[in-house]
């Protein structure tokens, strides 16, 4: 009798667990920021698995008549604080530190030539964002090293030519970015501030320069297929055009979005050498990984789509259109769930934040923002 | 056996844990003591609870002020550069992460120099000298906080006065003595008897009205009458403003300018030594203040306005093009013959976010439009053919070398003058606008060097690139040799704000002045967090004398409290200027310019665009203004396109007129 009625307490009590884990799995909200380049905003999306909301548009910058350009953007390990690169200046970027629990500016600290992606890495603390130069002279540009807390740009290590899409490795030690225009990943050590070793995309030997006096115009950075040669000056060029690299939490590879090659290029960190291609949707820009493991997901600027790969098949699943065009950024959060997919649109169009589900690759729901919807991070669960 | 497993388990990670939570950076814990040059192994190890070194951390060492005292990232191996006490940084990356801060004081090194600046030649009695004093040190470096010790040989003669003044009292030698930090320098002085007996002194007007310039000539002359020309003549003015409520107030130049802010009597004094004289002046009021009136609006309530161009088209009807910002890419064509009655008349969308500027060639059959937020990253411009404005149609875009943004253009004789990415700009030829083809560029070659505008003038391209100010370069006018495709640099000016955004060229030909008169962007109150509130501008105009062109001086100044200054223009002697926040300012420029201009009176009217449906309502933010065929018309970013005129002069004598 007395085992019945506790065998009875326990079922109801089991019943009480499962449903508050139910409800709590049912009630979950996510958080993201993106950026919105052309409006000079940042939004704080909610997404409460059905539905999603702006929950704060913060407008960012200090000049109301000039576009800075919002571009990367990050939240730090411990969610307090949020980072924000702004790409214009006279003529050099800043780097903004913002606080999650007001959204107000805690600090700034001046980068280089446009900067643009960035993170801080949980080994040393310290912040890693490439300056871009997206309109510069084809020379190779570098990665600003900032300590966060104090907000003082602490070194700048020189990588290729334009880079971008950068992303740190899970255990901190290891920086992975690209030079868009030279066709190299590099790996810099988090530790030593230096770059550990590079590799060519192309193929090309590690010798052959990239070559300075390039005119950008020939380059189409959001379907980049076609001649890069000028009148004046022809000279070397990507034909790979990687936009990004997102190492793998756990299986040793890094994978670059092959933007003008029209693929996912996996390399192997051991062998140090790309290891596969798979051929993908056109213009692939970012990419991220889901924590556990199991899917890529990359955002294909030139298609308006978004792929999703299931890493241990080497498959993609369908693809994904977007809301509308210029596919750009993408975050996934820590349930590996859902994709959070930036779309800028053009002109007068409004951004756009679609929500995708992973597994089945199937867009939930999405979300208007400010113009040019670019950089997008997320930040929390609750 | 399992519950001790499991037992086990969370015991080696509560250990695990401690023993993390135990792990210290340990680093210098004393101050470094460091001098200049010198080098030192900064130190650095993370011990556990038991005080054993963790041999497998690593570290990263930076200084907080890597100029005056580098630190190599990893080794922690330091060299000071630059006295002063400083801050070096150590994380030990790794789970924990671990951080400690190591206090480094670098030794000034010893006073080598104390340094005279430059001295009259002649030193005359009854003048007071002040001096200019540098102390270096043994590393090179200035040391302005080493306090100064000035001394005399003999005070009946020269006395020390307060700030490194010196009092000369008498003629003959004394020996002047800096001393700083243990270093001495002398300077040996021979101290003139005074001849000046008298000082002459005219002024080239008794009577004219603020803001107008009075050029005192001082003569001073010995008892024999002789001029001694190199008399070191002060001038000073007191005087009384004819308003009881307002106090008397002007600027006197040591070259002897005066200009008076406040209308009424003044003395102007020259003296020297023991000599003096002066003049009085009177100061009218200016009058020239005259009523604005607004007559037409072409609204833009959807979206935010730029850069406006007006011109006459080749019909003979006045057209504007505005551009938009932050927006769809769309310039706008009005038909603005009646002022009064703004039309829209065409519209041209390009892929852009932001028109950032718009302008019409001479014979206005050629607009150039910039492009801003494309969204393939091309941004470039757009040539239009205007010939017909109500239906207004694209050429071609260009984008070579300008996929960075056009911020701003200009159109001069078949060349647009294009800026790219904010860092140079580029001439390009539209002789055949279909294949307009880059011809030359001019870029500065300053660290950090950037640029905002480009106006050409008369063959002078006048660029304002923020810190480094106006840069006056030909590009076809024939003063240095330049042309478009070889453009030539040949002055310059820059001031310390760093906030050159615009420039506009102006001749007095009255008095053969010329002034080239820059403007300031600044915003230095930022963005109202809401982004609902109006926006609010700081800065003004600088008005600087290019009449000597390798010595340009800047003269006057333009502001109107509480706003800052945007885009103007300058027709016939009046400045049209917009201020943002500000609204219109018109400004006369007649005569020669000296002082605050605003203070004396110069404005003429101002007209602020407040429109209740407004993009953002009741928030005018004045982009530019453009005279035109007798109206003003002017750009605002939350109302779209305005037009206002001044009513004309009245006659001074018309009161009379009146009365008979």
């Amino acid at each position: 009798m007395t085992y019945n009625i506790f065998r009875k307490i326990g079922s109801g009590i089991s019943l009480v667990v499962l449903m508050t884990f139910s409800f709590m799995a049912n009630a979950q909200d996510y958080f993201v920021y993106v950026t919105a380049e052309s409006e000079d905003e940042v939004a704080l999306i909610k997404f409460d698995g059905k539905n999603a909301t702006i929950e704060q548009t913060i407008p960012v910058g200090i000049w109301p008549a000039e576009i800075e350009g919002p571009h990367g953007i990050n939240v730090s390990p411990d969610g307090k604080y949020w980072y924000l690169s702004l790409a214009h200046g006279n003529p050099y970027g800043t780097l903004y530190k913002y606080a999650t629990a007001t959204n107000e500016v805690v600090d700034t600290v001046r980068l280089g030539l446009f900067p643009a992606s960035l993170q801080i890495s949980k080994a040393t603390g310290l912040l890693y964002c490439v300056n871009f130069d997206l309109h510069g002279d084809m020379v190779p540009s570098t990665v600003s090293v900032v300590d966060p807390e104090e907000m003082i740009e602490i070194d700048r290590i020189e990588t290729g030519v334009m880079p971008h899409g950068s992303r740190i490795s899970a255990n901190g030690l290891y920086h992975y970015s690209v030079g868009m225009m030279s066709g190299e990943l590099f790996e810099i050590s988090t530790t030593k501030l230096k770059v550990n070793r590079k590799l060519n995309l192309d193929g090309k030997a590690e010798e052959e320069p990239a070559m300075g006096g390039m005119d950008h115009s020939k380059m189409d950075h959001s379907k980049m297929g076609h001649s890069m040669m000028t009148e004046s000056a022809p000279m070397y060029h990507s034909a790979t055009k990687p936009t990004w690299a997102m190492p793998h939490p756990t299986n040793g590879k890094v994978y670059v979005a092959g933007n003008g090659t029209n693929d996912i290029v996996e390399v192997d960190l051991e062998k140090w050498e790309v290891t596969n291609r798979f051929p993908a949707g056109k213009a692939p820009y970012n990419l991220d990984v889901s924590p556990d493991g199991k899917y890529l997901v990359a955002t294909y600027k030139g298609s308006g789509e978004t792929g999703i790969w299931d890493l241990k098949k080497g498959k993609e699943l369908p693809r994904i259109k977007n809301t509308r065009m210029v596919t750009h950024g993408v975050t996934i959060s820590p349930d590996s769930k859902y994709a959070f997919v930036s779309v800028e649109g053009i002109g007068g169009e409004p951004g756009t934040v679609d929500i995708i589900d992973i597994k089945n690759a199937k867009k939930i729901t999405s979300i208007d923002m400010g113009k040019q919807a670019g950089g997008i991070i997320f930040w929390k669960m609750e | 056996m399992k519950k001790i497993f499991i037992l086990s388990f969370i015991l080696f990670l509560s250990a695990g844990f401690l023993q993390a939570q135990d792990l210290t950076l340990k680093v210098n814990s004393d101050k470094v003591k460091m001098k200049i040059g010198q080098t030192v192994q900064l130190e650095a190890a993370v011990v556990d609870a038991s005080g054993k070194t963790v041999t497998d951390r690593e570290f990263i060492f930076y200084s907080r002020n890597s100029r005056a005292l580098s630190v190599v990232d990893s080794t922690g191996f330091a060299k000071a550069i630059k006295h002063g006490d400083y801050d070096v940084i150590v994380i030990s990356p790794g789970d924990p992460q671990l951080r400690s801060n190591i206090s480094v004081s670098i030794k000034p090194a010893a006073i080598s120099k104390v340094a005279f600046g430059e001295i009259p030649n002649k030193m005359y009695a009854g003048v007071n000298v002040p001096l200019t004093i540098d102390v270096m040190d043994e590393a090179g470096f200035e040391r302005p906080e080493v306090p100064i010790t000035l001394t005399t040989s003999d005070e009946s003669k020269v006395a020390i006065a307060p700030f490194n003044k010196l009092i000369v009292k008498e003629a003959g030698k004394v020996t002047v003595t800096a001393s700083a930090g243990g270093v001495s320098q002398n300077l040996d002085l021979e101290i003139l008897e005074n001849p000046i007996a008298q000082i002459q002194l005219t002024s080239d007007m008794v009577e004219g009205r603020s803001g107008d310039v009075f050029t005192l000539t001082a003569i001073a002359v010995d008892k024999d009458g002789n001029v001694i020309k190199d008399a070191p003549i002060n001038y000073s003015f007191t005087g009384e403003s004819f308003d009881v409520s307002a106090a008397p107030s002007g600027l006197i130049t040591p070259e002897g300018k005066f200009v008076a802010d406040e209308p009424g009597l003044y003395i102007l004094n020259a003296t020297c030594g023991p000599a003096a004289a002066s003049v009085t002046v009177q100061a009218n009021n200016r009058n020239i203040t005259r009523k604005i009136n607004l007559i037409g609006q072409g609204s833009v309530n959807n979206k935010h306005t730029s850069d406006l161009w007006i011109w006459e088209g080749v019909d003979g009807k006045d057209y504007a093009v505005t551009g938009t910002w932050g927006a769809d890419g769309t310039a706008y064509f009005w038909d603005v013959t009646d002022p009064a009655g703004i039309q829209l008349v065409d519209s041209v969308k390009v892929d852009a976010r932001t028109v950032n500027d718009v302008k019409v060639s001479e014979d206005g059959k050629v607009a150039v439009i910039s492009r801003e937020g494309a969204s393939n990253r091309k941004n470039g411009l757009v040539i239009i053919d205007v010939s017909n404005p109500r239906d207004a149609k694209i050429i071609s875009e260009f984008s070579e070398n300008l996929t960075g943004g056009v911020h701003n253009v200009f159109i001069y004789k078949n060349h647009v003058y294009a800026l790219s990415a904010g860092r140079k700009y580029y001439s390009i030829n539209i002789e055949d606008p279909k294949n307009p083809k880059i011809v030359g560029e001019f870029e500065l070659d300053t660290p950090g060097h950037a640029i905002h505008d480009v106006w050409v003038h008369d063959g002078i391209a006048y660029s304002s690139n923020w810190t480094d100010g106006v840069q006056l370069v030909d590009v076809g006018n024939g003063i240095a040799g330049g042309t478009p495709s070889n453009p030539v640099q040949f002055a310059s000016y820059a001031y310390p704000s760093g906030s050159n955004h615009a420039a506009f060229p102006y001749k007095d030909e009255k008095t053969g002045k010329f002034y080239v008169i820059l403007g300031d962007e600044e915003f230095p109150y930022g963005l109202d967090p809401s982004g609902r509130k109006p926006s609010r501008a700081a800065g003004f105009l600088h008005v600087i004398d290019f009449t000597d062109l390798k010595n340009p001086k800047e003269v006057a100044w333009f502001q109107v409290p509480f706003a800052g200054s945007h885009n103007f223009w300058i027709e016939d002697d009046i400045l049209y200027a917009a201020f943002y926040n500000g609204g219109v300012r018109v400004v006369d420029l007649s005569g020669e310019l000296l002082g605050d201009l605003n203070r004396q009176g110069r404005e003429i009217a101002w007209i602020v665009p407040e429109d209740p449906d407004g993009y953002v309502p009741n928030a005018p933010f004045t982009w530019g203004a453009q005279p035109h065929k007798g109206h003003i018309f002017y750009s605002d970013w939350n109302s779209g396109l305005w037009s206002a005129k001044l009513e004309p002069v009245v006659p001074t004598n018309a009161k009379i007129d009146q009365a008979k």
